[in-house]
């Protein structure tokens, strides 16, 4: 049975003044409804090129990207992406409550799946601790509250797909794990598929229920590992002998990715 | 904490001198101005003193209200007009390098030519009246206003950009919901340069447009009859209007809210 998301042999290539690179060779990927996968590599090896692959924001030079049996482009005319990038990219002059409604209100109507109305939204912000923040302006926002509006801004959308590019990467250390936790606390009303992209390994395990390590030249996937872990996700489990193994693997195989 | 009163005092005597210093700068040039028109006698048709200027328009408001409105009419419609065609023209440029290419030159060339060069020519094409001086003065204002929102509407955010373009965003409402309020602060600045480059456009334009209203047109009469106090007196008119217009894009600024990039990143 095909995966909600199928990579089938996806080669992708960037021209540069030094020639071509390849960014993926070759990658296979299935990803089941309603799972979080997360990417996990050195960089450079092609782990922002294959979200944006899946989410039809670039094309493959060769092989295949389906998502609900659709063209990832035909998708994305649906509206059945939700994007959280690396920079929380709010709009500086919006409200909170504005930035948290822009991906529906982009495009409306073109989307087949439910959307969430303004008042579930609002809702959702104070879900997340911002209630007393709907009217602020984002310079008004520390970075954890900022990244917090965009994660409610995603699970808005109500996308089947969530792209997660390094969403926590700019944050300290404490914010970063209280918002692994959000994430999970909002995954788990959505159940949305989540492809995410981190260079933190206890990072993607507690979130993930397949790792997916990747090596450079050219981007390759090298090792998957599948965690084991039970859900609700809570961080009692970070200090358990499953995680820690978890862990020690997919070091193991980034250590081995490194080596050419 | 026993220095914190002594820091409010501190930030508010700032504040009162940040309003200060420019009155004193002002008033410090004009007593300079008076003084060195005593001191060495310069004669009144040549040079007069700040007070005489001041107490000659005090003595005919009514000439300098009349004709400072008619050169802040025609300022301000020729600056709107030169505001639109720059912002217009600003969005295939933005957006397409060739139009890009094929505009950027056209327009230097406008701005690096002098507008005394072309202004009679467009007085002889338009003929005499409020036509050519608009034509003038929007010309000047134009250049600004066309870098300035080609700058802005290319300077959003790529993160922001792909957000958009990840829900197959419609190329429109990535051009309002995202590249005009970039633009906004960039048309700001445009506008304060503009302000008085419009001034100049319109009193020049009345130079040439055989118009018998507006402050070029008095500093005109004014040579033409030796009265260095009504040309000095315009040229005050003109000075006021131009720090005017500068409060109003200031007050612009402020209302909107978007008179500084604010990424919000």
């Amino acid at each position: 049975m095909p995966g909600f998301v199928e990579v089938e042999q996806v080669t992708k290539a960037f021209d540069t003044r030094r020639g071509p690179v390849v960014a993926l060779a070759g990658v296979d990927l299935s990803i089941a409804r309603g799972e979080i996968v997360s990417l996990i590599g050195p960089s450079g090896c092609g782990k922002s090129t294959l979200v944006r692959l899946v989410g039809g924001l670039l094309a493959p030079d060769h092989g295949s990207l389906r998502v609900d049996g659709q063209d990832p482009l035909v998708a994305r005319a649906a509206k059945s992406f939700a994007l959280a990038p690396q920079s929380p990219a709010l709009l500086g002059w919006r409200s909170v409550r504005d930035n948290a409604r822009l991906l529906v209100r982009v495009n409306r109507g073109a989307e087949q799946h439910p959307v969430l109305d303004d008042a579930a939204i609002d809702d959702l912000l104070r879900e997340v601790g911002l209630g007393d923040f709907l009217d602020a302006r984002p310079r008004q926002l520390s970075g954890g509250m900022r990244q917090r509006v965009s994660l409610v801004r995603a699970f808005a959308l109500g996308a089947p797909v969530l792209l997660m590019d390094e969403p926590f990467a700019a944050l300290d250390e404490i914010t970063r794990a209280e918002m692994r936790y959000l994430l999970l606390r909002l995954w788990s009303h959505h159940r949305s598929t989540i492809v995410f992209v981190t260079h933190s390994i206890p990072e993607a395990v507690m979130l993930s229920d397949r790792v997916v390590v990747m090596a450079p030249r050219p981007g390759r996937i090298v090792a998957v590992e599948t965690i084991g872990l039970d859900r609700p996700r809570h961080e009692a489990q970070e200090d358990s002998v499953a995680f820690l193994g978890h862990v020690a693997t997919i070091r193991r195989a980034l250590h081995e990715a490194m080596v050419p | 904490m026993s220095r914190s009163p002594d820091r409010a005092v501190g930030r508010s005597l700032g504040r009162v001198a940040l309003v200060v210093a420019p009155l004193a700068g002002i008033v410090g040039f004009l007593s300079l101005w008076e003084l060195a028109v005593v001191a060495f006698d310069i004669k009144a048709f040549a040079l007069p003193r700040p007070s005489r200027i001041v107490s000659d328009m005090a003595s005919n408001p009514g000439f300098f209200a009349r004709n400072g409105w008619a050169t802040a009419r025609e300022a301000g419609i020729g600056l709107a007009v030169g505001a639109l065609a720059g912002a217009v023209i600003a969005v295939p440029m933005a957006h397409l390098r060739v139009v890009d290419r094929a505009v950027a030159p056209v327009a230097t060339l406008v701005q690096v030519t002098p507008i005394i060069g072309y202004a009679p020519a467009i007085v002889l094409w338009l003929g005499p009246g409020l036509g050519p001086i608009v034509v003038i003065t929007a010309l000047v204002c134009f250049v600004p206003f066309l870098f300035g929102a080609a700058s802005g509407l290319r300077s959003v955010d790529p993160d922001t950009l792909e957000l958009l373009r990840s829900v197959d965003a419609r190329w429109w409402e990535v051009l309002w919901r995202l590249r005009v309020p970039h633009a906004v602060p960039y048309l700001f600045a445009a506008a304060r340069t503009a302000i008085g480059l419009s001034l100049i456009g319109a009193a020049l334009g009345e130079w040439f447009a055989l118009v018998d209203e507006g402050l070029g047109w008095a500093i005109k009469q004014g040579i033409n009859f030796n009265a260095a106090p009504q040309v000095w007196g315009a040229t005050f008119t003109m000075g006021a209007l131009g720090l005017a217009g500068l409060g109003l894009v200031g007050l612009a600024e402020r209302v909107s809210g978007l008179g500084r990039p604010e990424p919000g990143r």
